[in-house]
């Protein structure tokens, strides 16, 4: 009897053992896998362009070399990084303002059809961006809008849309309808209440959706590919994967990591400071 | 109570029905003025949908029923309606169903890979110490933050046939044919390269959204299903999943839907689509057609066939999510 506890609890030991250090290896492992590629990519970004294919786990001479290179006049990098500042800040603005104007019909007044709506507007999120491609290109052409801001900042609009619209609606909802029904009987119009009193309390909730949709306009790639031929006008997503460096004749790593580092590390830390916030942004449209 | 009472009817009778002509309440006029301010509303995300989105998509059908190359983009030569000619070409090639054929066995192995690596670690994130578990959402999110472009440059240069740490780490271990050896030069590793990366950014959203399911569930049940002497394993599989059931349809939905529209990833790290175009997937296909075939029409079918593709994937997205939503 005693031998027979004994042994369930050895057994029980050592698999708790076991339970203890698969997570842990586990953990490590997935760790690795997220971020060797992080690292790779910093550590080759200030390595001397000379010794881009060392393999040692730090750089033997830290070098800005690259970064350097990155900005060279010829490269149009830092045209590249203004576009996309541009493109993507107002893709945000305006996605915010459209989206908060949206978000509150759906959350706040009572009219027919407003589930409808809101299926239809998370239906355009499944959309292939690709297939509009053709006729937008069309479009912008008959119009003259080709290498403008517009044409790409328009389409990204578009498919940054519904989720904001889902995320602020979900927000919307959450706030006590009391508040504005105070403001209503101190004398304000529906739309000013909500205005001056659910807007300034729904800041966090806009915040996060300023974030996600910042990132997703700042990653775009298809719509600036297609809609912009003129080196001034490109994106800098568009820019790295045209990177061919200053020669021909090698791989110009490290000059692509060094502006994968300047395109992803500020995205990375907002990500990072904010990111209580952007989880519960992007689980509020599963979780409701 | 009251207010109840006078709103429930303004739900449920269509405006202008016989009954709410007569005696018109305050609350009522308020209600119809609701309806426009709501049209009010709407209005710019309405404007900006039907402008970027509906009239292209009209479009797209619309020159996906022509012969439209750069002769007739440019005006040189007339457009010659085809009917369904485009389509009828385009399902007969045989290039055709191996990039269907691409297409959904990369978006599978995409969706399995984000879904399982996403739900480990969820578990895991829900099971160990605050330390370990900020570390691991640290690092998912900075891999979803990373632009695709970017990432998929530095997962190339990772897997360089000859520069590459993973080649030279491998090789260094004892695998010597590892040395030199190309990733992308065949289909399959090609194409599980690529795959790798697009888990890479694509598991957190799946991780997220598990781990919040998770720790929505009461602590009670797991508690008392390990009083009842369940293992952990046991807990997970028969007490957590199933909770977590409409989470995961929802998760496994948008990975689809995701994954089937992958371009940034195949364009960029098999250089527009591999060798002869093995790793070509529907969305660079199209691309293909129309911007480096210059043929416009079959392009434009191409993306129809697409839109049709996940048309049916959204149908049974919200159908889904209409009864998960009813359920809880």
């Amino acid at each position: 009897m005693t031998t027979a506890t004994e042994t369930a609890r050895r057994t029980t030991r050592r698999r708790f053992d076991a339970r203890k250090w698969l997570p842990v290896l586990g953990v490590a492992g997935i760790v690795l896998y997220c971020l060797a590629p992080f690292y790779w990519m910093v550590v080759t970004a200030f390595r001397r362009p000379a010794d881009q294919y060392d393999l040692s786990p730090l750089p033997r001479t830290w070098s800005v070399e690259n970064f350097r290179a990155v900005f060279e006049p010829g490269t149009g990098f830092g045209r590249a990084l203004l576009n996309s500042l541009i493109v993507a800040s107002t893709t945000t603005v305006l996605t915010l303002v459209i989206g908060t104007s949206t978000a509150y019909a759906l959350a706040r007044l009572a009219f027919r059809g407003k589930n409808l709506v809101l299926s239809l507007i998370i239906a355009t999120s499944m959309f292939p961006g690709i297939s509009l491609i053709v006729p937008l290109l069309r479009l912008f052409t008959d119009i003259g809008w080709i290498n403008t801001y517009q044409a790409m900042i328009l389409p990204s609009l578009s498919f940054a849309l519904p989720l904001a619209v889902w995320n602020l609606t979900m927000f919307f909802r959450q706030m006590p309808q009391e508040l504005e029904q105070a403001a209503m009987v101190d004398g304000c119009t529906p739309g000013q209440a909500f205005r001056k009193i659910i807007v300034p309390l729904a800041a966090p909730g806009m915040f996060t959706t300023a974030i996600l949709t910042f990132i997703l306009a700042w990653n775009e790639f298809i719509i600036a590919l297609s809609m912009v031929n003129e080196r001034e006008m490109q994106t800098v997503t568009v820019a790295i994967s045209k990177f061919t460096g200053a020669t021909q004749y090698d791989q110009p790593f490290g000059t692509q990591m060094a502006a994968g580092v300047i395109v992803t590390i500020p995205l990375v830390i907002g990500v990072l400071i904010f990111q209580r916030r952007i989880i519960a942004g992007l689980t509020s449209g599963g979780l409701k | 109570m009251t207010t109840e009472l006078t709103t429930e009817p303004d739900a449920k009778n269509p405006p202008g029905a016989p009954t709410t002509r007569g005696a018109r309440r305050p609350r009522r006029g308020s209600g119809n003025g609701q309806a426009r301010a709501a049209a009010l509303y709407l209005a710019p995300a309405g404007i900006l949908l039907i402008a970027v989105m509906a009239y292209p998509l009209y479009q797209l059908v619309q020159l996906s029923l022509y012969e439209y190359g750069q002769a007739q983009a440019s005006g040189g030569a007339p457009l010659e309606f085809l009917g369904l000619g485009n389509y009828t070409t385009l399902l007969g090639d045989g290039r055709f169903w191996m990039v269907l054929l691409n297409t959904c066995g990369f978006a599978a192995v995409c969706v399995l890979g984000s879904l399982a690596v996403g739900i480990v670690l969820a578990v895991l994130a829900s099971r160990v110490r605050w330390l370990p578990r900020t570390l691991l959402f640290l690092a998912a999110l900075g891999a979803w933050a990373t632009p695709a472009v970017a990432g998929s440059t530095v997962w190339l240069f990772l897997f360089d046939q000859d520069f590459g740490l993973v080649n030279e780490v491998l090789s260094g271990l004892g695998w010597q044919s590892m040395s030199g050896f190309s990733w992308t030069y065949d289909r399959f590793t090609a194409f599980a390269l690529v795959a790798g990366e697009v888990v890479w950014c694509s598991f957190p959203f799946v991780m997220v959204t598990m781990y919040a399911g998770i720790k929505a569930v009461p602590n009670e049940i797991v508690e008392a299903a390990s009083l009842d002497g369940a293992s952990a394993w046991r807990t997970t599989r028969s007490v957590l999943l199933p909770m977590l059931r409409p989470l995961l349809v929802i998760a496994t939905i948008q990975s689809i839907i995701w994954d089937f529209k992958i371009f940034t990833q195949i364009y960029v790290m098999t250089d527009g689509g591999g060798i002869a175009g093995q790793n070509l997937v529907l969305n660079v296909y199209a691309y293909q057609e129309a911007f480096a075939g210059s043929n416009y029409g079959m392009g434009s079918a191409i993306g129809v066939v697409m839109t049709v593709l996940l048309l049916v994937i959204t149908v049974i997205y919200l159908r889904l999510q209409r009864g998960t939503g009813e359920s809880t």
